[in-house]
């Protein structure tokens, strides 16, 4: 049973090679996060949202007023799949695998991500804690602030690879370097 | 082409995130109306210069449907709303 085949991430070859330090402007590939798809019923939108937004160690990513990605790096798929159960309103299905998550961080991220993406990111306007589905690298992704300098990115796992090189390339002139999480 | 759209869930967002899927004006006859009811509202449609009501797919944001109230010849935007508060409104009237 080739058990490592089935663990291998889709970025593994775009990350191949000697690993370098980190330097200030650095993307990170969390190497299996917990990906769930929450839709909130008719009229239990609000009582959903606020659900996931009080959650422990679940990110929730605002999608549509009835969608949301409920995200987590250190609940298993059980334990947030227990959580989502338990609130009234909400269908769910997991989508670990059909997702890939990174990390973009440094002082030049809005530098880098405003080659990406056309929507405006100043904090006034898209603020810690803040998501949105938006178009990146020319696909549909979905993008969050964790931070006045971090920034959270979940495209489809298909996509993956291109929207790395084309972030990687976005990143060149800063020095924006690469790896997996762990 | 106006270039950007304010999706009211999203806010404002380029034109390419979205999908224009057709007037939104023609309202869609009842599954059982008159053949003739069904052609005109398939087939025979206007192709007004000016302010026009559109639907546009936000494909690569919110996935929801919106209606576009916007002007084809000057492009300016006149509003956006979700394509359920335009059914809801329009069926009031
Ligand atoms: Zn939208």
């Amino acid at each position: 049973m080739p058990i490592n085949l089935l663990h291998r991430h889709v970025l593994e070859d775009h990350i191949s090679g000697f690993e370098t330090n980190a330097n200030p402007n650095h993307l990170s590939v969390i190497r299996r996060p917990v990906i769930f798809s929450v839709l909130a019923h008719a009229g239990y939108e609000a009582a959903v949202a606020e659900a996931l937004h009080n959650a422990d160690d679940i990110a929730s990513r605002y999608c549509s007023p009835s969608e949301f990605l409920a995200v987590s790096q250190t609940r298993g798929a059980g334990s947030v799949a227990e959580f989502l159960t338990a609130i009234p309103g909400a269908s769910f299905v997991n989508q670990s695998d059909g997702f890939v998550l990174m990390a973009i961080s440094g002082p030049s991220v809005r530098a880098i991500l405003s080659k990406c993406l056309a929507v405006d990111l100043h904090p006034d306007t898209f603020g810690e804690g803040h998501s949105a589905a938006m178009m990146c690298c020319h696909v549909a992704a979905n993008v969050a602030r964790t931070g006045r300098n971090t920034f959270e990115l979940l495209v489809p796992r298909s996509f993956a690879g291109s929207v790395f090189d084309e972030l990687m390339e976005a990143g060149s002139a800063h020095a924006l370097t690469r790896g997996f999480a762990d | 082409m106006a270039s950007l759209i304010t999706c009211p869930h999203c806010g404002t967002r380029p034109k390419e995130e979205f999908s224009i899927r057709g007037a939104a004006a023609p309202k869609r006859p009842a599954p059982a109306a008159k053949d003739e009811v069904w052609h005109r509202y398939v087939y025979v449609r206007d192709n007004p210069k000016g302010r026009v009501l559109e639907y546009w797919h936000h494909v690569a944001g919110c996935r929801r449907w919106l209606v576009v109230d916007r002007d084809n010849f000057t492009h300016e935007v006149f509003g956006v709303m979700d394509a359920s508060d335009f059914e809801r409104v329009r069926g009031v009237e």
